[in-house]
Parts: C-alpha cells; structure tokens; sequence
C-alpha cells in the first residue's frame, strides 16, 4: 500500500514538473514525507574537519534542504583517520533509520578498496543523489625559479633534474596518484612532500617551502586574487568555467587518464526504509536543483559532472567511476 | 610495591612498544620511517622504568591506596563511567545518565532515593535541555526517541 | 599607520549598531559558558552554532563565532581554579597553581587575575592586529616545516622545565606523550601506527577526552576517595580581589604571556594550547623561585591566561591577512566566511575593509564585555564552591561526559576518558607528574612531522636546519636552555634525581 502511495505522488510530481513554473517544490516534497518522519533533527554526516570543503558542500546543502522540507537538519563532522573513522560508522554502525545522511566525496572508494581491508565496502552505503565534482588543480607560485611556467614546461624541468622541483601532497590519496601517473608516463621525477590537507600545501607554496601544489579551487581562490598563485592543470575532463585558460592534464598531454576529481554525493545506510530513503532522496536532489544553491556552489570553484547530474541510476554511474579507480589501483599494484 | 609493579610494566610497556616500532621501520630513503619516533620514545619508557626499578624507593610518603568505604566510593564512580560508555548507544542520553546519575548519588553519596531521584532527574533533564536545544548538540536517543 | 587608525574607525562604526553590539554580547556570554563547562571548547560551540549564522549579516555572523572563541579563553579558567577540572585544552596549566590558590582561599584572587590578565592580554593582542597585520602575516607565512620544528623543540625543552619532582619521571611522561600521540595514522605516509585494527584508534586519542580524563574524572575520583559531608573550600574564602602583591608579581607574567602567546598563536599548528603550556613553561624558568610554581604560584595563573587569549588574536591575523587558517578553530572561521560567500585572502582587507575592521573593531568590544561579564560572575563563582561536594561531582561528571562527547559524538572518546581517568588517578598517587605527558602529547605530531617533512624537501639533509636562519636560531636556542636547565638542576637539587 505504501509504495502505490508513493508511485501516486512521483506520477504526480513529474505530471506538474513539466509545467515549470506553477509546480511547487516544496508541496511537492511534503506529499512524499513519510508518515511519522522525522521526529527528531536529520544528522548530515561529515567525515572530515569543520571549514574544509567537504564541510561548506555540506552546510550549504543542509541549509537549503531544511528551508525546503522544514526539518531539522544538523551537520555533524565525525573526524578522524583522513576520513576512516567517519566511513566506518556511516558504514557499519549508522543506524539504517533515515536519520543519517552522509555527504560523502569519491574518497570513500579508497577508503573501501584499499583500507576498510573487508570489513565494509562503499556498497554498503547507497547514493541519494549527486551533490558536486571538485577537480584537483595543480598551482605554481608567481614566485621563485618556476614562475611563468606552463605545466609542460614543469614537468619538463622535473625530467631534466629529478628529485628537485618539489610537490605537496596528501599521501595515501589522489594527490599521490597523478603523481605516480605523470611520472611514469613522462620520465619525470619529483620530489614529494607530505602535508595533511591540500590547504596547508597551498600555504608553503605561498611562503616559498615547495614548488607546485595541489590543491582544490575554493582552497586558493583567495591566494589566486592576490596574484600569489598561478593555476597550471586541472585533472577533469573538460576546462572549468572559472579558469577558462587552464589547460586540462588530458590537453596537455594529450591522454586521458589524468582524471582526479572528487565526487561528492549524498547517500543513506544500506536497508533504510524505502520511503524514507526516497524522501530524502527528493529533498536533496530538489534542493539541487535551487538556483541560488547552484550559484553559492558555483563560488566554490565546483563544478556539476553532467554523466551524473542527469543519471537515471546514480548507483550504478558512480560504481563506473568506481571501478575505473579500481583498475587504477590494481595496475599500480595497491590492489591485488 | 606499587611503586615497583609500575615500574615493571613501565619497562614491559617501552620494551612490547619498541619491538612493534621496529616492525614498523626505522629509517628510509626519505628520512625517519614511521617506527623511529616510537621507538626512541619506548626505549625511554624502558630505561626509565629500568632507572627507577634500581633506585631505592624515594616516595614522599607510601602511596595511600583506598580502603573500605573509599575503595567504594572511587568504583563506584569508575562504574558509573562505565554504564555511561556502555549505555549510551543502546539506551541513548537521557535514560544512561539518568541511570548513572543515580548510581553515583546512591553509592558514592548515600542519599536517600527521593534526593537521589529528583537531583537525577533535574540534572538529565537540564543537561540534554542545553545542549540540545541551546546549543544545538544531538545527544544520542535511546530506541523509544528521547 | 593613519592607514589603520581609519581602518578602525570604519570598523567601530560597523560595531556599534544595536544587532551587532548584541551579537558580540551574546557570542561573549555563550564563549563564557563553554569555557566554563568542562570539555567542550571553542570548536565544539563554533560547529555547533554555525548554521545560526546563515541567517545573520557576514559582519554579524563573524562577531558573534570569534567572540565565542576568545570568550571561551575567558571561561576555560573558572572550573580550573575552582575545581582542579579544566574547562577546556587551553586551561590545563592553570588548574596546577589555580587550584592551589583555592585550595588557600585565594579563588578570588586567582580568578580575578585570570579575567584581567585575560582582558590585557587579549586587547594587547588586538592592538598589534590593528596596526601589524599583514606585515606579520607575510612574516609568519614563511615558516616552514623547518621552522615548526625548532619551535616544537623549544617548546619540549620548555617542557623539560616544568618537570616538578623526579626528573626521570617527568622524561618518562614525556616519552609516553610521545607514544601516545604516534596512535593513529602516520601523516607522512598515511600509515597506521599501534591502532591494531580497531577503526576508532586510527583516529588517534582526543585530546579533549584525555585531558579531561586525566585532569577531571582523576581529580574526582581523588576528591570521592576522601570525601567526607563537607564542601570543598567553603570556610577558606579570603577576599575576593587580587591584592597590592599579587599584582606586582602578576603584571610582568601578564606581559610576557601576551607575548609569547601572540608569537605561538601566528604559527600554524599553535594556537591558545600550546600558548598556554609554554607560557607556564616560560614563567616557571623565570621565576627567582621556581619551587613556588605548583603551590600557588600566581604567575602560574597570570601567565597562561593571558597567554591563551593574545593567543586567539594572533592565530586571526593569518586567517583575515591570507586566508590561512592555522589550527581547526580558525580553520572553522574561515569556513564560516566561505559560506557566507566571501572567500579570504591576501586581498581580504582590501575587498571588505568593513568586514575586517568590523572584526577586529569588535574585538576591543568583545573583551570589554568579557572583563565586564567575568569579574562579578567572580562572586557567583566563588559561591559554587559552597555546595556540597557530594552533590555537585556528579552533575560535574555529567558534564565531563557530555563535554568529552561533544568534540566527535564517538562514544569511543568516553572509554578513552575513562581509561585516563583511572591512570591518571593511580599515577597522580604514584607522584607522577601529568603535565609533561599532555604537553608532549600536545607537541609530538607536529614536531614529528615538520622534521619529517624538512628532511624531504630538503636537497642536502638534516643540513637545512642549520641553513634557515629562524629555525637555526631557535635551535641554538633550545641547546643553551637544555645546558642551562641541567646546571640549575644539579646545582638546586644536588644532583639529578
């Protein structure tokens, strides 16, 4: 009897939809909200530290999605282990009751495939709906022996003396992995050094402590501003919008395996009740769709993947990434 | 002698930790590996305990362990604690520290039930008020939603 | 120089409007509460409260999330003086003397002191924002992993100092903050170290839990033990105000906190934590008699307060002159910012001049709100202490375990708790000396780290620490302090214990 119910009001949705102007979101959604749901405030979990990237994806989100439904929403940073402890209880422990939502990024898939060492996997959590894509950029000073450089020029220089031109990374992450790949495709050799988070990279970049960094948009747009950092590549498919004279890494180099991004979408624990998981469902990919929301992301430096904007299996287009990065860890060797 | 089995697990504890530093690696291509830190740490733990084992025992005074009606006191609030850790995800908040609240006022403080009840009661209540509601803070639920 | 002085007038007319004037209240008052209450810090209150600024102005939003910050610096040291219990991170050192002061009937006193020094501190600090700013960011973006690391050495030979007692215990400690802090991920290589497997582990130990284990659940399982029906301190109250004396011996500890507290609240990783353990470090090498520290040394108390709140100043300077956020609180603000569309950096103060004088602008205001709020709230304080101890130590523990809860919602941090609460209690009776553990367990990463990562970046090896003048500097320094702490140790003490 439920699912007629919900299977009415989808009809009833999509019916209006077309109509454009005259549907309302929000009644909308009030039709699909399940009986007795919620009672108590939603927790939107975020696995890494409060102000990070993740977090302000999250925030926005949450705060349109209570202005939509009217519930309660509160984000939650469960830290700890670069994201480990977070996707363990979202995974294992989070009770399947549609009061816990992550908002998660690509970097689960690691986490799973290479960490969880079978004791969860990233099927154990199911896509809601797809948030944003953030692409790794690599930035140069507009200091020092480098400056004025095109990213071809960079690695050129990093062939002619290895062991040099030092880059920040993230160890144990994507930042690493476009290393291993630009390194073994072109000859080049550079000399990596450790950091926590893209955003302390970016830092000793600007005071001189390394050479390139690697980081996302919203993490030196303000260091772009000041004319302190200079953008070399982008590891998307396609150039971004807000930095139109930016070649791709694919360009560049003319391949395309040099695709880093990382995918943030929201997702429930596996065996959430039916309606309430497309309850929720709805809410986020409604609020989604606001303009305004768009455009606060838009500042970010984020950009919309259009695969998975329109997927009609979100579930299945993300397990496709997933397994590219699957392959990739099983080529370098990571994974058996 | 106290004194002396601290000692003793001090050295096991530098000399256990040392040995898993050393399987974590010692020293790289890259500089120190992630075992050299731990490992120096617990060779100072062992020597330490190993120096303090050969002094004599210079304590101000002998450590006065609790006795009787202290020795219950101090479980009684580590027990507590416990209930505390172990409740909370099964029974949520509200319930596990009223539970608790009454442990330590009965054990620890040998109120009477009513004084015990009503204080447990008020602070529960006042404490999830606060946090929940001031300063926005979920406490964990228990299966019946509160 | 005229530059700022406008700046600053801009940024009071910003201020002094009714709205913001009450958020910088309200974010003072709820500051203040959660330094009070034990375990939950600035961090928590800031995640916490965050989504309420979605509905404020950018200005109004900002005023009321650093007010809570700095206010928290205010607060951490009421349960501190008054019960041995820290009311967060940053207020560790002062239970050490503070307590002691209470325990003498001079809670009135050392409170009023901490307020104070807390005000001088915090304005001092807001004054060299004012007029320094960006040239002091430009300065401290330069410090490097090389650098971190001389200054975290420095920081551990401070540490060295503080040792009250057994010197080989003191090391000891030492080397088991070292230990415990390596639990968790290695961040050099993204390894795990000693978390056997279990997933809560591999996020290291809280430091929130430990500290509140080791300093509140050991203090109340001490105080249980031998609790009789009375209170605490009730018959031992001897004025309210610090005297003549107190401040003669204060006012310099007072400077120097502001100081050094500013200097280690500008580089990354520092902030009003380490501020506050150095700065006891430092006054206790100072002082003529150092034997006083521990006893209800009143610079014990002057020192590390003013310390942790010049701290909050400096760590602003470089998120508002760069956008660089140095440790989570900040990393918060700038968050916050984010959010609010605004994206900070080295033209921040250039684009929204309002904004930024309106921050700094609110700090004057914000720490005359505190001083106004703190110094009578001396008096009610003081009055807690006369409620029986049977009733209060379990509301107290209450709150610890919620506070402890608050930093991750992990029930996995109330274990830890638990399980420091229990050590710290037995090493306590043992004549163990926790501060160095939480210190090192403090410093530790970050020095591992920064070493760590210098040796990799660098082309020609340990080298690059003597080749960098700042780091070389402060090295050198940290091998003079070692030598001369062994010569006054041997020569007051006889020989080392």
């Amino acid at each position: 009897m439920k699912w007629a119910g919900i299977a009415y009001a989808l009809v009833v949705a999509l019916l209006s939809a077309p109509a454009g102007a005259q549907s309302d979101p929000k009644a909308d959604l009030a039709k699909l909200k399940p009986k007795d749901f919620p009672t108590q405030p939603i927790e939107f979990t975020v696995v890494y530290p409060a102000g990070g990237g993740m977090d302000v994806s999250a925030r926005l989100l949450a705060k349109h999605v209570e202005n939509l439904t009217g519930d309660r929403i509160l984000v939650n940073n469960r830290t700890g282990g670069a994201g480990m402890v977070g996707h363990s209880y979202l995974a294992t422990q989070a009770k399947p009751d549609g009061y816990t939502v992550g908002v998660v990024a690509s970097l689960l898939w690691g986490d799973a495939m290479l960490r969880a060492q079978g004791r969860w996997s990233f099927t154990d959590l199911e896509p809601i709906a797809y948030v944003n894509s953030d692409a790794l950029i690599w930035v140069g000073s507009t200091e020092g022996p480098y400056k004025g450089m095109s990213i071809k020029d960079v690695v050129n220089a990093a062939k002619d003396k290895p062991n040099t031109i030092r880059v920040a990374i993230v160890p144990g992450s994507m930042w690493e992995y476009i290393l291993d790949q630009i390194e073994a495709n072109s000859g080049a050799k550079f000399l990596r050094v450790p950091f926590q988070g893209g955003g302390a990279g970016i830092t000793a970049l600007i005071g001189g402590n390394v050479d390139i960094a690697q980081g996302f948009y919203s993490e030196f747009r303000g260091h772009l501003e000041g004319g302190k950092v200079a953008p070399l590549a982008v590891a998307a498919a396609g150039r971004m919008d807000f930095l139109k004279g930016m070649p791709t890494f694919n360009e560049a180099f003319g391949s395309n395996e040099y695709l880093w991004q990382l995918v943030r979408y929201a997702v429930v624990p596996k065996d959430t009740p039916a309606d309430r998981k497309a309850y929720l469902a709805a809410a986020v990919q409604t609020a989604m769709k606001d303009p305004e929301l768009i455009a606060e992301y838009r500042k970010q430096g984020v950009f919309f993947d259009p695969k998975l904007e329109n997927s009609k299996n979100l579930a299945a287009d993300l397990n496709a990434y997933a397994e590219v990065e699957r392959q990739f860890y099983i080529k370098t060797g990571r994974l058996k | 002698m106290f004194e002396r089995a601290l000692n003793v697990f001090w050295v096991v504890l530098g000399a256990t930790s040392a040995v898993y530093a050393w399987s974590l690696g010692m020293i790289g291509p890259a500089g120190p590996e992630s075992g050299l830190f731990p490992f120096i740490a617990s060779v100072i733990v062992a020597s330490a305990g190993v120096v303090l084992l050969l002094r004599p025992a210079t304590l101000a005074h002998a450590p006065d362990f609790p006795r009787g009606g202290g020795l219950w006191r101090v479980l009684g609030v580590i027990l507590g604690l416990i209930v505390m850790a172990a409740g909370m995800p099964y029974l949520g908040f509200s319930v596990t520290s009223f539970i608790t609240m009454i442990i330590l006022l009965r054990t620890v403080d040998r109120s009477s039930w009513l004084s015990a009840v009503t204080l447990a009661f008020l602070s529960t209540v006042s404490v999830f008020w606060l946090f929940g509601s001031m300063l926005g803070m979920a406490l964990p639920r228990g299966p019946w939603g509160w | 120089m005229m530059e700022a002085l406008n700046g600053l007038l801009t940024g009071f007319g910003v201020i002094l409007t009714p709205a913001n004037l009450y958020l910088c209240f309200l974010g003072s008052l709820i500051g203040t509460l959660v330094g009070v209450l034990p375990g939950v810090g600035p961090l928590a209150a800031l995640a916490l409260l965050l989504p309420v600024t979605f509905t404020l102005s950018p200005i109004g939003g900002m005023v009321m999330l650093a007010s809570i910050f700095y206010g928290a610096m205010y607060g951490g040291s009421t349960t501190s003086i008054l019960l041995n219990i820290p009311g967060e991170a940053a207020s560790v050192v002062t239970c050490i003397d503070g307590h002691q002061m209470a325990r003498q009937g001079r809670a009135g006193p050392a409170l009023g002191i901490a307020a104070i020094g807390s005000f001088i501190a915090g304005t001092l600090g807001v004054v060299i924002m004012t007029f320094f700013a960006p040239a002091i960011a430009a300065a401290a973006i330069r410090f490097g992993p090389p650098e971190n690391f001389a200054l975290m050495v420095l920081g551990l030979v401070c540490t060295l100092f503080m040792i009250s007692g057994s010197t080989i215990k003191g090391v000891l400690m030492m080397a088991l903050g070292f230990l415990t802090a390596a639990v968790g991920l290695d961040v050099v290589n993204g390894r795990e170290r000693y978390t056997f497997g279990s997933v809560d582990l591999s996020g290291g130990i809280e430091l929130l839990a430990l500290v509140i284990g080791l300093f509140g659940v050991a203090e109340i399982l001490s105080n249980v033990e031998t609790m009789a029906k009375t209170t605490l301190l009730a018959d031992r109250i001897r004025g309210l105000w610090p005297s003549l004396a107190d401040w003669r011996a204060s006012w310099r500890a007072i400077l120097r906190g502001s100081g050094l507290g500013f200097v280690l609240g500008l580089v990354p990783g520092g902030g009003p934590v380490t501020a506050a353990f150095m700065s006891y470090a430092l006054e206790k090498r100072i002082a003529a008699q150092p034997d006083r520290f521990g006893k209800g040394a009143i610079e014990g108390v002057a020192g590390p307060e003013s310390a942790n709140n010049s701290a909050v100043a400096g760590s602003l300077i470089p998120v508002l002159s760069l956008g660089i956020p140095g440790n989570p609180v900040t990393a918060l603000l700038l968050g916050a910012l984010i959010i609010q569309g605004i994206q900070p950096g080295p033209l921040f103060i250039a684009q929204q001049p309002d904004l930024f004088w309106g921050i700094v602008a609110s700090m004057y205001v914000g720490n005359v709100f505190l001083l106004l709020l703190n110094l009578p709230l001396v008096g009610l304080w003081v009055q807690f202490l006369r409620i029986p101890y049977r009733v209060m130590f379990p509301v107290v523990l209450l709150l610890c375990v919620v506070g402890t809860y608050s930093a991750n919602k992990n029930v996995f941090d109330l274990w830890v708790m638990l399980g420091f609460g229990v050590a710290g209690y037995v090493l306590r009776k043992l004549e163990y000396d926790l501060a160095p553990f939480v210190i090192a367990f403090v410093l530790a990463p970050l020095l591992e780290q920064s070493l760590r990562q210098s040796l990799v970046m660098s082309s020609d090896g340990a080298m690059i620490l003597i080749k960098r003048p700042v780091t070389g500097l402060l090295l050198a320094a940290s091998v003079v302090l070692t030598f001369l702490m062994f010569r006054r140790r041997t020569k007051t003490e006889g020989g080392l214990p």
